[in-house]
């Protein structure tokens, strides 16, 4: 079975010619290689490639998968063929400049409003979660076009909060 | 001794304090907030109360819910850990007058070193140095006119101030209106109190505390120091026990000792406390204040000394005597303490609340774990994103550093992310192994380093795995692990695959 995987922004090809545990695979138009595959549990991979062990875990997040071995996180999209399911990652506007929550928190204050410009760099919220207030800042000088939230808003993450044009 | 003692507190330090009172075969009692209901400290204890609902000034910081709890199921004493009441004055009070005990210093004394303004003065009173600073909280002019004084970069600090909340850097007179408008309003929220002062600021110090133990028989001991220069946005994040400096140098650990006590005394302290000194680059130290309460970092004092704070805080508070002397403290070691902290370093440290899919502790030879998190629980977004304190000893620095990785290295926790994989690059980095420490180290770190790259052939591990996983996941559907998104729109997607 073929898969194309997307990951930081390229796309390769993975092929399965058997499953495990004596998997046999082949990566893009390499060579084709052999890996010894347990799961010991579900969501976790014990792998033997090239004399070397990896413990790997798989975490299935909102934009595809994420593997982690030995702390280091793999964000991976996977191309199934028969389930075709990759995110259309298209953002919006060429000259809209939108400013969403990053974690789920509490606007504590608003420092504009619409029609106000704002310079690179120029705060336009306070939100604040687990006690920490971070400032949104605008990525760019703009100005602001709609303002979504008020004061004392509870929010989720990527809510949109403001948007610059 | 006491029958029964409320923890008036949730997280971990609640169930640090669980532990020994269990060991001492003391009941205990936990109180909590709604999204606390299945919190590790709540599953612990003997007996629960819920005080109200997440906000802090609600149900943590309601002196009277924890009082009406504390009454309700015959606690004799209180433990306030650290934050939320556990240097507040009036709570102390409070606990006095309905006649239970505060594990902890009197409320007098509490006043007397609790704002960091009044601090300054029992020190100086008592004759150990300080940093330039205003004597009490200022306005826009008063600051200005500090300043102008003193001259730039100046600290804003919270006069109720703890782990950097309300705390500001100010360089330029242009930033400092806005540096005080957002400092008093953090101060405010944190501490119902917006009062800021202004000091002048010491360039790339080192943190270095000093432990104190005193009973109230007017015993008071020192219990080496801990350094605590590493920190982001003014919190530390890693501690040592002793301090690398300091092991160099040892006559400071005197100097700064009898300082500490000094200081202490002059505020008739007792119970566990800590007196933080700021040290400059040619060795001279500077009081700079004193925490009225068990630390966080606590566990690397008593991996050195052999010690649990917390018992000989509780023996304490029930008018015991200290069971040693100074010339019996003995420091064995070394210890380092890494925070895990649900939060992305290599985005601004942002807070990342959410569910745990997994967790993995790490174990084997000298390991540590004071935590309060299990797999399947929802880290609230409405606390402090402490997960754990992982504390490891060995017998010299060197050691303890190669352990610390180690550990972490064996440390998993899936769903959302941590600050694990950046504490394994820090203690790898040549600067933190020659203890060149100083509480700007881990911008300047970000400024040497990249975020850490995979060994090769991880990446080709890393699709292979992704592909099977797909692979099974498509075979069999309801024998997929658990995923981060809800059985809602699990349930929505499949329908449409129909």
């Amino acid at each position: 079975m073929k898969f194309t995987l997307h990951r930081d922004g390229v796309d390769e090809s993975i092929e399965i010619l058997a499953p495990a545990p004596a998997c046999r695979f082949r990566l893009g138009d390499s060579a084709e290689r052999v890996a010894d595959v347990e799961i010991p549990e579900p969501g976790v991979y014990s792998i033997l490639l090239d004399g070397r062990v990896y413990d790997a875990r798989v975490e299935e997040a909102a934009t595809g998968l994420v593997v982690v071995i030995d702390g280091y996180r793999f964000e991976t999209e996977v191309l199934d063929p028969r389930r075709y399911s990759r995110k259309d990652r298209a953002r919006g506007g060429e000259g809209i400049q939108t400013v969403a929550a990053p974690m789920p928190g509490k606007v504590v204050r608003v420092l504009v409003a619409p029609g106000d410009s704002v310079a690179a760099g120029q705060g336009l919220l306070v939100v604040e979660a687990m006690k920490m207030q971070n400032e949104m800042k605008a990525s760019r000088a703009g100005r602001v076009l709609t303002v979504t939230v008020k004061e004392g808003a509870t929010v989720a993450p990527g809510e949109i909060l403001a948007t610059l044009e | 001794m006491f029958r029964k003692v409320l923890i008036a507190n949730r997280g971990e330090i609640a169930v640090r304090v669980i532990r020994t009172l269990r060991e001492m075969g003391i009941g205990s009692i936990a109180v909590y907030s709604d999204p606390d209901r299945t919190s590790q400290h709540v599953r612990m204890a003997d007996q629960a109360e819920h005080i109200g609902p997440a906000a802090s000034a609600e149900s943590y910081l309601s002196i009277e819910k924890v009082l009406l709890a504390a009454r309700k199921h015959g606690a004799e004493a209180i433990h306030p850990g650290y934050g939320f009441l556990s240097e507040n004055a009036e709570f102390a009070a409070a606990c006095e007058d309905a006649g239970l005990v505060f594990i902890g210093p009197s409320s007098d004394s509490i006043r007397r070193m609790g704002s960091k303004t009044a601090a300054r003065q029992t020190a100086i009173a008592a004759g150990a140095p300080v940093v330039p600073g205003t004597a009490h909280g200022v306005n826009l002019q008063e600051a200005r006119a500090f300043a102008a004084q003193n001259g730039y970069p100046v600290l804003l600090k919270a006069v109720a101030g703890g782990g950097g909340k309300g705390m500001r850097r100010v360089d330029r007179d242009a930033d400092l209106e806005s540096a005080l408008r957002d400092a008093a309003s953090e101060a405010g929220r944190a501490f119902r109190n917006p009062e800021v002062y202004v000091e002048r600021l010491i360039e790339q110090p080192r943190h270095i505390e000093i432990q104190l133990l005193g009973d109230q028989h007017g015993n008071m001991v020192f219990l080496g120091e801990r350094e605590c220069s590493l920190q982001r946005r003014h919190q530390k994040v890693m501690e040592e026990c002793p301090s690398p400096l300091i092991a160099q140098h040892p006559e400071m650990r005197h100097a700064m000792g009898e300082a500490a006590i000094r200081a202490a005394r002059a505020a008739g302290y007792y119970n566990a406390g800590t007196v933080e000194f700021l040290v400059d680059r040619d060795r001279r130290f500077y009081f700079l204040e004193m925490n009225t309460r068990l630390q966080v970092e606590h566990p690397v004092t008593e991996l050195v000394t052999g010690l649990d704070l917390v018992k000989l805080q509780i023996e304490i508070a029930a008018g015991g005597r200290l069971p040693f002397s100074q010339e019996q403290v003995f420091l064995r070691g070394w210890a380092i303490e890494c925070r895990i902290y649900a939060e992305d370093p290599y985005n601004n440290f942002l807070p990342y609340p959410g569910k745990l899919t997994r967790l993995t502790r790490p174990q084997g030879p000298g390991v540590r774990i004071d935590g309060c998190v299990y797999d399947g629980w929802t880290v609230p977004m409405e606390y402090d994103p402490l997960l754990a304190k992982m504390a490891v000893w060995a017998a010299d620095r060197e050691d303890a550093t190669a352990r610390s990785i180690r550990a972490l290295g064996e440390y998993d926790v899936g769903g959302i992310r941590t600050n694990i994989g950046f504490f394994r690059q820090i203690l790898e980095d040549p600067e933190f192994r020659a203890g060149n420490l100083h509480t700007g180290f881990i911008d300047e770190f970000f400024a040497r380093n990249a975020a850490p790259q995979p060994p090769p052939g991880m990446s080709d591990v890393a699709a292979l795995v992704a592909a099977l996983h797909t692979m099974s996941r498509s075979a069999s559907p309801e024998a997929r692990p658990a995923a981060s998104s809800s059985a809602w729109r699990e349930s929505g997607r499949s329908g449409l695959l129909r």
